[in-house]
């Protein structure tokens, strides 16, 4: 790849409009480069790239997927230090990424998406930000994250509280933890890594907990200086590496996904972590979850369960009554004091409606389309909006791999598609209703024997308990079903004749 | 009463919500507890705080086994509850110089065999086991000594205390009479046979022996405190009344069980019965402490403090 290539002519409309700077935003831009499509816009709310694991930076951010199989495959880090790496070592990476393929260039920052429209006759969709600018590209990549605007309880008396409110993905470093007292709410993927650091510096620190989670050890060390001298000198090495873990996680969705004798072994591994973590009964008790493992997210943690047991560290699962002018009050008549709340509490997840209105051919609203559920062909289109691409749509999530590797079946897939676009000279590529319909008959069935769908509540489901989140299969099924362009299942409408072609 | 809505009630509890510091615990009145009541309400208090505490872990036990999720976070909320009525009649007592800064209530030996039993096999108890002895103590409780603490104490701040724990008990008896039906509901011969078999389950046998003597318990601390015993046994032939006015709620086995229970501990002439289950009562006062293990940590929990 050359450093210093001409500043992108930015020409309007962009053949590419990319909604979000993190990996998927990013990784697009990047493959599109690669195949020499130049004329793209990203557009960024914030004032810097990284998405995630730019707002994620709370104490302990750390990713759960080995940093090996957590980058890109076509740009591989033979630096990592640890096998698992923290929020601002995959932050640092993806800054390289940006000087290396040299995207700043394509950014603009501090544009807040809030509307997104095709305009028919003119072939363009028209992104309105919060500026009032408008944006308009023959194609649009939706890369606004699975997972980006953080989330809070429906709690009573949230705006009652006088001390500090902090969310685990907008930390506050300004804010010194040295001996106060704070609450963490919330015990999922955020707070099993906030508590051990805060454990270290609170005066008291109180975890509230509502449901516990499956936690596996997790085998975590520092890389030793010659196998990163290896990975750098040997690539090869490192692709091998990538390769077996890729193959080590995929096996993993048979005790995730599906419920099988391996789903009974990993909570046998689960217990037993417990078990040698938690001598006392009754916090074990509380600690041991009462659903099927892989049912929600399997986080994993070695010190998680021993910060709870810190002299200054509490753990609480009274249901929360109420949040008062200072601290909690629980249902065991007690009100909790804190200097500092801290919520773990999440993510919005646009399982049913999208993040900003998004407007189709004559008019139609996504979002009221999606109320009962989000559904899309192949996760990637939907039809009525033709040219628009989703990263990260309906019935993609991975529950057992690293979410990059379906990022790239994905940015792969737009890639090919706008190409095809351009070299068919198409005003509209529009998946068909009836393809979209079988490809999501065929993935609810297959949903429905997971164990996602067995019965407890979570961020995976809607408030009907509709699936529109996971896919149900391994991360190789779903490179398959993304490996090839298949025109038949879309409308093709030509640049010039106003006639449909195919 | 008709058959409640259970999800109708779960926002209700959660709407009916207090907490200690709702209570002024400093406020007048706790003078007019007289010298010679005192030592007896003390001991007296201490049993009811427990009990509390125990019933409290017996709903902890019946939310893991709740057939649905509304029951299950309902179970949630009243073992919260309870423990908030523990937590109450702690702070009364210390309203009433009963205990040191920090202190925690002895309980009596009957009750730390209970709460042995319940920290080791309560858990594993099929969900209308519990389902049916707890409504049976709620309504002792609720019938007789609270009822009986009201008549004779007169601090204010008492009655209010109460006001507030009572709302809550007509809503777990509520609930509780209601399960009982719905487990009633369509029993046949065949769950009979099957219920007989979970009677010889030894878990469940050492259950009952310390559920009994422990009833027996309560009687005679009743007595000593002048209470006539008459009142405990209208309070627990009220269970037999509610339980038994549907169908449903007849055919629950365990009501009859239970129902049946009731109707010997109500009657000393039984004296095949009393006669053991007194001689366990006296068993029990004499284990020496050292005998029991060390108490399981989630009896640490209760405190009279509104603020943590
Ligand atoms: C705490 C945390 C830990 C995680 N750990 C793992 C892990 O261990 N393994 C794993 O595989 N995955 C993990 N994930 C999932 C993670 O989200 C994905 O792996 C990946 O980072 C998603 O990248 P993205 O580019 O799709 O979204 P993001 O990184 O969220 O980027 C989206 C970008 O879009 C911008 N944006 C959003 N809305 C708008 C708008 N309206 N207008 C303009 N810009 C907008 C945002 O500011 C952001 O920069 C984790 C997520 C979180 C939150
Ligand atoms: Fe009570
Ligand atoms: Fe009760």
């Amino acid at each position: 790849m050359k450093k210093n290539q001409p500043l992108a002519q930015q020409q309007s409309p962009a053949d590419a409009l990319i909604i979000g700077a993190g990996f998927a935003g990013l990784g697009t831009a990047i493959r599109l480069q690669q195949q020499g499509i130049r004329n793209i816009t990203i557009l960024e709310r914030s004032d810097d790239v990284g998405g995630t694991w730019r707002d994620n930076q709370y104490p302990g951010a750390a990713c759960d997927i080995p940093s090996n199989l957590y980058s890109f495959s076509f740009a591989q880090n033979p630096n990592w230090s640890r096998s698992f790496s923290g929020s601002r070592e995959i932050l640092e990476y993806i800054h390289h990424l940006v000087n290396h393929f040299n995207l700043r260039q394509y950014i603009r920052f501090n544009q807040n998406v809030s509307n997104l429209a095709w305009d028919q006759d003119k072939g363009l969709w028209q992104a309105t930000t919060t500026n009032g600018d408008v944006f308009s590209g023959r194609t649009a990549v939706m890369a606004q994250g699975p997972l980006s605007n953080p989330g809070w309880p429906g709690i009573a008396g949230l705006d009652e509280f006088k001390g500090k409110k902090i969310h685990s993905a907008a930390w506050d470093h300004d804010y010194d933890l040295k001996g106060k007292r704070i609450a963490v709410i919330g015990t999922g993927a955020s707070a099993i890594q906030i508590v051990p650091e805060l454990a270290k510096c609170a005066g008291k620190l109180t975890v509230f907990q509502r449901t516990p989670p499956w936690i596996m050890p997790r085998p975590d060390f520092t890389t030793p200086d010659w196998n990163k001298t290896l990975f750098r000198k040997a690539p090869v090495s490192q692709t091998a590496v990538r390769k077996a873990l890729y193959l080590a996680h995929e096996s993993m969705a048979l005790a995730v996904i599906w419920n099988s004798p391996l789903t009974r072994f990993a909570e046998r591994l689960g217990r037993w972590h417990l078990r040698k973590q938690v001598p006392d009964r009754w916090l074990r008790r509380q600690l041991t979850p009462d659903y099927r493992l892989g049912c929600k997210r399997i986080l994993v943690s070695n010190d998680y369960y021993p910060a709870l047991q810190k002299p200054n560290t509490k753990l609480i699962t009274w249901p929360i009554d109420r949040i008062s002018e200072n601290g909690i009050r629980t249902v065991e008549g007690i009100e909790h004091q804190f200097d500092c709340i801290v919520f773990a509490t999440g993510f919005e997840v646009s399982n049913a409606g999208t993040p900003f209105p998004i407007t189709g051919i004559g008019g139609r609203s996504l979002n009221e389309e999606w109320k009962r559920g989000a559904q899309a062909y192949k996760s990637i289109n939907v039809s009525g909006y033709p040219n628009l691409f989703f990263t990260f749509g309906p019935n993609s999530g991975p529950g057992h791999n690293s979410a990059l590797v379906y990022m790239e079946s994905q940015m792969d897939y737009i890639v090919r598609s706008i190409r095809t676009i351009q070299s068919l000279k198409l005003k509209a590529l529009d998946v068909r209703q009836s393809s979209q319909d079988d490809h999501n008959r065929e993935i609810q069935s297959r949903l429905a024997k997971t164990n996602w769908n067995s019965g407890c509540q979570s961020w995976y489901l809607t408030e009907d308990g509709f699936n529109a989140t996971m896919y149900p299969g391994f991360a190789t099924q779903y490179a398959k079903q993304m490996s090839k362009l298949e025109l038949k299942d879309y409308r093709l409408l030509a640049a010039e004749a106003e006639s449909e072609t195919v | 009463m008709a058959k409640i809505d259970l999800d109708k009630m779960l926002e209700k509890i959660k709407d009916t919500q207090w907490s200690l510091s709702d209570v002024d615990w400093d406020a007048p009145g706790a003078e007019l507890i007289t010298p010679e009541q005192w030592p007896k309400l003390k001991a007296f208090m201490a049993d009811l705080m427990w009990i509390e505490h125990v019933g409290a872990r017996a709903f902890a036990a019946m939310a893991k086994k709740a057939p649905d999720d509304t029951l299950r976070q309902i179970y949630t909320y009243f073992h919260a509850e309870e423990q908030r009525h523990a937590n109450a009649e702690m702070a009364l007592m210390k309203r009433w110089g009963m205990l040191e800064d920090g202190e925690l209530p002895e309980p009596n030996n009957n009750l730390r065999l209970v709460i042995e039993w319940l920290d080791r096999f309560a858990d594993d108890q099929p969900v209308y086991v519990l389902g049916t002895v707890v409504p049976m103590l709620e309504i002792a409780l609720d019938g007789a000594l609270c009822k009986f603490l009201l008549d004779t104490v007169d601090d204010p701040v008492c009655h209010q205390a109460f006001e507030l724990i009572n709302g809550d008990e007509a809503r777990h008896l509520g609930v509780g009479f209601s399960v009982m039906e719905m487990q009633g509901h369509g029993k046949t011969y065949i769950e009979l046979i099957r219920m007989t078999a979970q009677l010889m389950d030894p878990r469940l046998i050492l259950g009952i022996a310390s559920y009994f003597p422990l009833l027996n318990k309560m009687r005679d601390n009743i007595v000593e405190m002048g209470l006539p015993e008459e009142k405990l046994y209208e309070a627990m032939r009220k269970f037999e009344k509610i339980g038994g006015r549907t169908g449903d709620g007849r055919r629950n086995p365990w009501f009859q069980i239970i129902k049946h229970h009731g109707r010997f501990v109500v009657d000393r002439k039984k004296r095949f019965y009393h006669a053991p289950i007194d001689a366990l009562v006296k068993v029990a006062d004499v284990i020496p402490r050292k005998a029991f293990p060390e108490v399981p940590s989630w009896v640490k929990e209760i405190t009279y403090q509104p603020t943590a």
